[in-house]
């Protein structure tokens, strides 16, 4: 399990003077006429658990098959330590990977396995028993050394597959998709593993997922990556409080985006724009982050759980609207309210469940009021 | 539901008693018996009509003579020898035609798959016997080859092929081919590929992955491949008859010559006898291998 | 070995299932003029199935097999003897066989020593074994006066060198090439005698280097397309590797010769077997086929000589006239013939055959 313990704030990447371990600058990968990579820019930092997260076909394996070496980018460059790594084949980086598949050699044993890359780099015996045993120790296979693949779980499998990858340990571990084959209990307690193991090994791990939860999980920094490109990269907590992009809020968590013409509030504060969404309602009073132009079509996203559900509005809140609730989604600690507004527009919103149910103070049919503040949600611009 | 069981299971097992077994008795009797001029040349014959005393009397006069004579003449050892070597030697000539054939038909893109396993597949369509003249026309010293490398200026008098140990060779490995390379290519087939990539990954040149992995796990293709062309090329008769010289000594010839030339039944069957004991030995090793290859995979 | 025996118990099957009368006729390849099938079905009503073979050891072994299911075989002199022990045929009803008249006693006296008294089976053709020559080649190798009559040609080492040049075929035949051997040497060539039979070892191992191959049937074709320029074969396939050439009109002319030294005389002959479904039938074939006309037809078209005095009237001057067919009088004096060689000696033959093709 991961510790929390007193640290000091892990975020080279708002360091200048940091240097980045990878460098992809201005990589584009095309498979014919098809472009899988278009123009991607990305820095990745030393101990750094950074997450690819992406509908499948948006090109993030792609992306980590190149860092491998098993694709070539078509333009571009890559730089690992500093170093071009265009002519450095895949068996020659300090780049490790665990395939989702595992790709687990069947006809080895699970301690075969993990000395696999040690004997190729022809590491003496006793280093290479040695590390082995770390290696067990620290995925807690030690009882399942002689076995064969075949004969181990699925989540031991998992362990193996990570356990080999690390053995060299390599400046840059890659896992694409490493829990998709565990089932959603397995994979939780994994999780915390994974990011136990990468804290002490102190391995660079840059994980391939489409698994959003997976993603903030796990990483110190998320790309979300559409068709191709980076859409945005940041903390987990920054993705979702901060969306750049309707696609981002909406890849991320629940969201309701309010579509409507921005303009400038009369004596606000700095950003503070008035958005008109609807005829008849009130419009949504927020602050943009970007100056946005009069008129200008915006998007508001707002999380479900900014939004809290009354039966008078709240006036400590700026915005309010008024509707029907028409469902509730009963999800024990919270319950997911979607309330009509007058215009037909659909507004979730998430209420803790700190009464019982029986006292609930909310049911079908009841006419409520949202509230939420200025700066619960965020404006965007595409 | 047992009965049902009962039954299913059955089946295979009297299908082999009826296919293999009976036979191999039959064959094991006559090795026992003596020639005699007389329909069927040997005796003694098993006369049920005379009932128990008929039986007793029949195992009474078995002997093991004919495979005592076996030992006495250094033509069998030597034609049993002869026939193991030609049988070891092409199947490793078939294993190092049909590997790189089964590799780059796992290897091609899906869509051609089906077209190349057609290919490999396709000469079963034409008899046997035809495709075998088809290589003594290749193969003679007035054949294709031989007419195509003088074209070329290769050679300037034509290569005795034919007629020799080389045309055999050529012969077993062309006819059996596709029974190496089918087992090898379903086990490259069933590889993944990103076995390959995670040698590669960890530090192993493309030729050590193929040493390491690939090799490895198409063992069990490679030895079903090599079970499949080395069983029935020691008792070959046919290729070594139509494209061997008579140097070439087979234990099929042999056996033949003690069926037909000598019409010496009982020691032809024990020639016979003691080729399917010698091939015992790599069937079991094969029903072995078969066996844990399933265990493997379950 | 069950290879053998299932088509033959199908056959027995389909003998007993057919309603109509049938006749079935088991006879080598290429040895009969097939429009006497038709002429037979025709004149007797009954239903002919011919079938053909290629060796006497297959035919033996369906013999022997017991339930071969064909009524009329046609094994060779050597083999039907030993056949004639193990029970295979049954006596003829000559009573049935009026044509029987018409055969001639210089072969009858021939085949008596295989069949005693003819008691068994009839002859049906008769040939020798001896040298076909390409005239041109071997000229061209030997010179002029290259011994083409003689069987020094093929056992002297020194003239088999020079001919393999252009390539020289021989019978893969023990029982007709140690016998050959032997009477090069001047030996008795029916020798049962296993130190005689011996002494045919080095003079085959001698020529062995130089024959291209030991094989019983492809040396019509090698030697009608100029392959090779010596055969030591049978009468009739020579002269059809002769006839063949002379139709291609491939400029390969191809000559028999029945060698000075003497000659192998064989003898093929139609039997019943004593489990034959229709034995009647059998009859009226063989009785047929003494026909003169008929036989005389046959052997018009095969090239070979037949056993049936009556025939030679109705045959073609060219095979009447042709001595490789109809030997003269002198010729056939020196001509021999072989019984077969008991069970042990016959071993002995086999495996010398074998030490000589394989070294072994």
């Amino acid at each position: 399990m991961a510790q929390v313990k007193p640290q000091i704030v892990f975020d080279p990447w708002n360091d200048p003077e940091a240097k980045p371990l990878i460098e992809c600058r201005s990589i584009t990968k095309r498979f014919g006429d098809f472009t899988a990579i278009d123009n991607i820019n990305l820095n990745i930092y030393e101990k750094e658990f950074f997450a690819l997260l992406g509908p499948s076909g948006c090109g993030k394996t792609t992306l980590m098959r190149m860092l491998a070496g098993f694709e070539t980018p078509t333009e571009g460059k890559i730089t690992i330590d500093g170093q071009d790594v265009a002519q450095v084949p895949p068996n020659k980086r300090a780049v490790n990977m665990m395939f989702q598949s595992y790709a687990l050699f069947p006809h080895l044993s699970v301690w075969e396995n993990i000395a696999f890359g040690l004997k190729r780099e022809h590491a003496p015996k006793d280093r290479i028993e040695e590390r082995v045993a770390e290696m067990l120790r620290l995925t807690r296979l030690e009882k399942f050394a002689r076995r064969k693949p075949h004969q181990i779980s699925g989540g031991q499998r998992q362990r193996v597959a990570l356990a080999r990858s690390l053995a060299k340990a390599p400046k840059l571990l890659l896992l694409d998709e490493p829990l998709g084959a565990l089932d959603k209990k397995l994979r939780q307690d994994t999780q915390f593993e994974l990011m136990d193991i990468q804290e002490r090994t102190g391995t660079t791990f840059v994980i391939v997922t489409h698994d959003q939860e997976e993603a903030m999980t796990v990483a110190s920094r998320v790309a979300v990556m559409d068709a191709g490109e980076i859409m945005q990269i940041a903390t987990p907590a920054d993705i979702y409080e901060q969306p750049n992009s309707v696609y981002v809020a909406d890849f991320i968590g629940d969201v309701n985006i309010i579509e409507g013409n921005a303009s400038p509030m009369a004596g606000g504060p700095e950003g503070a724009i008035n958005i008109a969404y609807a005829e008849g309602q009130d419009p949504v009073q927020a602050v943009a982050t970007t100056p946005v132009a009069e008129g200008e079509k915006v998007f508001y996203a707002i999380r479900p759980e900014k939004i809290t559900v009354s039966h008078q509005p709240d006036p400590d809140r700026a915005n309010h609207a008024f509707g029907k609730i028409i469902d509730i989604a009963y999800l024990g600690n919270i319950s997911t309210y979607r309330v009509q507004l007058a215009s037909g527009k659909l507004i979730s919103a998430t209420m803790t469940n700190s009464r019982r149910l029986t006292r609930r103070a909310f049911t079908w049919e009841d006419e409520v009021w949202l509230s939420w503040t200025r700066t619960a949600g965020v404006v965007l611009t595409k | 539901m047992n009965l049902r069981r009962l039954v299913l299971i059955s089946v295979p097992y009297l299908w082999l008693v009826a296919l293999f077994l009976v036979p191999f008795l039959i064959v094991v009797k006559i090795s026992l018996s003596t020639t005699a001029i007389a329909i069927p040349p040997y005796t003694p014959t098993l006369d049920l009509a005379q009932g128990w005393a008929g039986f007793k009397d029949f195992l009474s006069q078995l002997s093991f003579d004919n495979f005592t004579f076996l030992t006495q003449d250094d033509l069998y050892w030597k034609a049993y020898l002869s026939s193991l070597k030609i049988a070891a030697l092409s199947t490793l000539f078939t294993l190092l035609v049909a590997y790189p054939i089964a590799y780059g038909m796992a290897r091609v893109p899906d869509e051609w798959r089906p077209t190349l396993l057609m290919l490999i597949i396709l000469p079963f369509w034409t008899s046997f016997l035809i495709r075998v003249y088809a290589w003594m026309g290749i193969l003679s010293d007035e054949g294709l080859l031989n007419q195509f490398l003088m074209w070329l200026g290769v050679i300037s008098s034509p290569l005795h092929i034919m007629n020799t140990s080389k045309a055999v060779y050529i012969g077993i490995v062309y006819t059996y081919l596709p029974f190496m390379v089918l087992p090898i290519y379903a086990a490259l087939d069933k590889m993944d590929e990103s076995l390959n990539e995670a040698a590669v990954d960890l530090g192993a040149s493309r030729l050590s992955s193929f040493w390491l992995v690939t090799l490895p796990m198409s063992r069990n293709g490679v030895i079903a491949g090599c079970f499949l062309v080395f069983i029935p090329a020691l008792g070959e008769y046919v290729i070594p008859q139509l494209l061997g010289g008579s140097q070439t000594l087979m234990i099929g010839k042999v056996l033949w010559d003690e069926f037909f030339s000598n019409r010496d039944w009982p020691v032809a069957s024990a020639v016979a006898v003691v080729l399917l004991v010698i091939l015992i030995v790599p069937i079991v090793l094969f029903q072995r291998n078969q066996q844990k290859q399933q265990e493997a995979e379950s | 070995m069950l290879k053998t025996l299932i088509p033959a118990a199908l056959l027995a099957m389909c003998g007993t299932m057919a309603a109509a009368e049938e006749v079935r006729v088991y006879n080598w390849s290429d040895y009969i003029d097939e429009s006497l099938l038709k002429k037979f079905e025709d004149e007797t009503g009954i239903k002919l199935i011919y079938d053909v073979f290629d060796s006497n050891e297959v035919l033996e072994t369906k013999l022997l097999s017991g339930n071969s299911g064909y009524d009329v075989v046609v094994p060779t002199g050597s083999f039907i003897e030993r056949q004639i022990q193990a029970g295979v045929f049954q006596k003829l009803d000559y009573s049935k066989l009026p044509n029987s008249k018409y055969l001639w006693d210089t072969i009858k006296e021939r085949t008596a020593q295989y069949d005693p008294g003819n008691e068994y089976s009839v002859n049906y053709m008769w040939g020798t074994t001896g040298l076909g020559i390409n005239i041109d080649k071997v000229k061209e190798v030997m010179g002029d006066d290259a011994p083409v009559d003689s069987l020094s040609l093929v056992f002297d080492p020194k003239n088999m060198e020079k001919l393999q040049k252009c390539g020289v075929m021989m019978l893969d035949a023990p029982t007709e090439m140690i016998p050959a051997a032997l009477r090069y040497l001047g030996e008795d060539p029916n020798s049962k005698d296993p130190k005689v039979i011996a002494k045919a070892e080095p003079v085959l191992a001698a020529i062995r280097p130089y024959v291209q191959k030991f094989n019983s049937s492809e040396y019509i074709n090698a030697l009608a397309n100029g392959d090779i320029c010596v055969a030591f074969g049978w009468s009739g396939d020579i002269l059809q590797a002769r006839d063949r050439a002379d139709e291609a009109d491939n400029g390969v002319h191809i000559a028999y010769h029945i060698p000075k030294e003497g000659a192998l005389m064989w003898f093929d002959q139609m039997a019943i077997p004593a489990d034959a479904p229709n034995p009647e039938g059998a009859l009226k074939f063989l009785n047929f086929m003494m026909d003169p006309q008929n036989v005389a037809a046959a052997s018009n078209y095969v090239n070979y000589a037949n056993g049936n005095k009556e025939s030679q009237k109705y045959l073609d001057k060219a095979v009447l006239d042709d001595p490789a067919i109809y030997p003269d009088q002198e010729t056939m004096d020196n001509l021999y013939t072989v019984t077969a060689y008991p069970p042990k000696v016959q071993r002995i033959v086999t495996r010398l055959w074998t030490k000589v093709k394989s070294g072994t």
